[in-house]
């Protein structure tokens, strides 16, 4: 890591910010870890967040693992960051390729989760603004249902199909094509 | 409360999961219309549509049409999701590919004359237009001709331009030089033909060969020409509209024109099995010359090579057609992996069908695009 600028990071390292899920356990973050999360940088911009951030839609058993994705991914934040002052240095660059090798090994097991974790892992990204959260689960849903039929989505969701059997049978005449 | 009623309830959230679908399964996007009315709401949006193209950028491949040594056209779904509609095929081939649309000409072909009954398909809507024959610029026969059915727009991303209008270059050498015939669906008929004499003050006297691709790159069309003694390129700029002709070095050989990833001009060849590709530059002092971009060892991803000559690529997408004496082959630079396309060892020349299929559903979508089944870029 460059040497330049690395007294800030330790201050901004040392900034913790307390989060308080609805449940109403506490967890303690690094601000670095805490600022993935566009909705609490924007708190911490705005100096809102003594006393702690509630999060009264997130559970703590979710917040733990957005946590776990957030210092993940800060580390791999930060790592980027120090790299690029040496690009030229091709230890760096071998460096790199295996953190990012860690990070998708990472991201995949971190995916390993029952469906409900997943879709609150989803609520919880878009309520929190994480990106690349919101990105991760929701391409893990858009290809869990390959292959899958309409009903079978319906479950997935349980979603009660509104659909008149005139208004389906119109979109299987208009896109006869998929079903052939 | 239950988190998929919570998350099937957020419109926002329900749209950034469809977003991710892959754009090569079409049926994926039909099935989830079919799930509920918000949905189908969600997925009827041009909005939604146009989202979904900016975001996946390059249309995917959903199939290719083959041109074997009997000309007859066929297009083979390469998207097991895909399935073109209409299109009568039967005697006819296919000239090229692009902007969702494809270019037939019926057979018997005449190789020398401008006479050729050409049509132009939508495999996704199914509409076939038959294009009205050409005027005759001369009484002289041309040497040889080729042609692209191309985008009308110029300064378009091609995202979402596929319903719109389309243009047909038709370029044809004689004794004199070479011309190049528009035909505009726009105008519904064809523009006064552009002439430009042979190359060098006719040193060179360029030909053209039917069914060699073409590549499109800066807003201009580029096609190969060869004489005697060497071979060019003959640009005809869409803007413009004028005609450019250049010679190409000896060194890049008998190969295919192409479009590289960045949208530039390129070449490849297959040469033993080494695959070479080129790009075409500027140098310091601002002229134009091919640089060797990249070699790549096909003897890793293929067990015979015996003849392998490049004779297509799906543009800027780093995949190319690759035929050999086992076969036609696709290799994609991107996976360094080789898949068979079929035993034929006879296919002269491959068109990709590229494209966006995104279901166009009822009242919502009238607003963008006509309601026809299924709309794409």
């Amino acid at each position: 890591m460059a040497s330049a600028g690395s007294g800030d990071e330790k201050a901004a390292a040392a900034a913790m910010i307390t989060l308080i899920s609805s449940d109403n356990e506490k967890f303690e973050v690094t601000e670095a870890t805490a600022t993935l999360s566009q909705t609490i940088r924007h708190m911490i911009e705005d100096g809102c967040t003594d006393g702690g951030v509630p999060l009264p839609n997130v559970t703590s058993k979710i917040l733990a693992r957005v946590i776990e994705y957030c210092k993940k991914h800060a580390t791999a934040a930060a790592g980027e960051e120090g790299s690029s002052s040496s690009f030229s240095d091709a230890a760096f660059l071998e460096v790199d390729r295996a953190f990012l090798e860690e990070l998708e090994e990472f991201d995949d097991a971190f995916l390993e989760v029952d469906r409900a974790t997943l879709f609150d892992l989803i609520l919880a990204a878009n309520y929190l603004d994480i990106k690349g959260l919101l990105n991760l689960t929701c391409q893990k849903v858009a290809d869990s249902v390959k292959g899958k039929t309409p009903e079978q989505i319906r479950e997935m969701y349980n979603i009660v199909n509104d659909l008149t059997p005139e208004e389906e049978a119109e979109i299987r005449r208009e896109t006869q094509w998929a079903f052939e | 409360m239950d988190p998929a009623a919570a998350l099937a309830g957020i419109d926002e959230l329900v749209e950034e999961i469809l977003l991710r679908y892959p754009p090569d399964d079409p049926a994926r996007l039909v099935r989830a219309a079919l799930v509920c009315k918000r949905w189908r709401r969600i997925l009827a949006d041009a909005g939604f549509r146009r989202r979904f193209r900016e975001r996946h950028r390059t249309p995917p491949m959903l199939g290719f049409l083959l041109r074997p040594a009997s000309l007859a056209a066929s297009l083979t779904a390469t998207s097991s999701s895909f399935r073109p509609r209409g299109g009568d095929l039967r005697g006819r081939c296919a000239l090229d590919s692009r902007h969702g649309r494809v270019l037939l000409a019926r057979l018997p072909l005449l190789y020398n004359r401008l006479e050729n009954n050409l049509s132009v398909w939508d495999p996704i809507t199914g509409e076939h237009l038959e294009l009205p024959k050409q005027p005759r610029h001369a009484e002289i026969v041309p040497f040889g001709w080729n042609a692209v059915v191309l985008c009308a727009s110029g300064a378009c991303e091609h995202l979402g331009c596929h319903r719109g209008a389309f243009l047909v270059v038709v370029v044809c050498a004689d004794i004199d030089g070479v011309y190049v015939h528009v035909y505009s669906s726009e105008a519904g008929a064809w523009r006064d033909p552009t002439f430009a004499a042979h190359y060098g003050g006719g040193q060179f006297q360029f030909n053209l060969y039917l069914f060699d691709p073409s590549a499109y790159a800066a807003n201009a069309i580029h096609f190969m020409l060869y004489s005697d003694m060497r071979n060019g390129i003959l640009e005809y700029n869409l803007g413009t509209q004028e005609i450019t002709q250049d010679l190409l070095p000896d060194d890049l050989g008998r190969g295919v024109l192409t479009t590289t990833e960045n949208g530039g001009l390129g070449f490849a060849r297959a040469d033993g099995s080494t695959l070479y590709l080129w790009s075409r530059e500027a140098d310091p002092g601002g002229f134009m010359i091919w640089a060797l971009s990249r070699t790549v060892d096909l003897g890793t991803m293929f067990t015979c090579l015996i003849s392998a000559h490049v004779i297509g690529s799906v543009h800027g997408l780093h995949v190319f057609f690759v035929s050999t004496v086992d076969g036609l082959f696709s290799v994609d630079l991107k996976f360094g992996q080789a898949w068979k396309v079929c035993n034929d060892r006879d296919i002269r020349n491959v068109f990709p069908y590229t494209s966006f299929c995104t279901p166009a559903l009822g009242e919502v979508s009238t607003v963008e695009e006509p309601n026809v089944g299924t709309s794409s870029a």
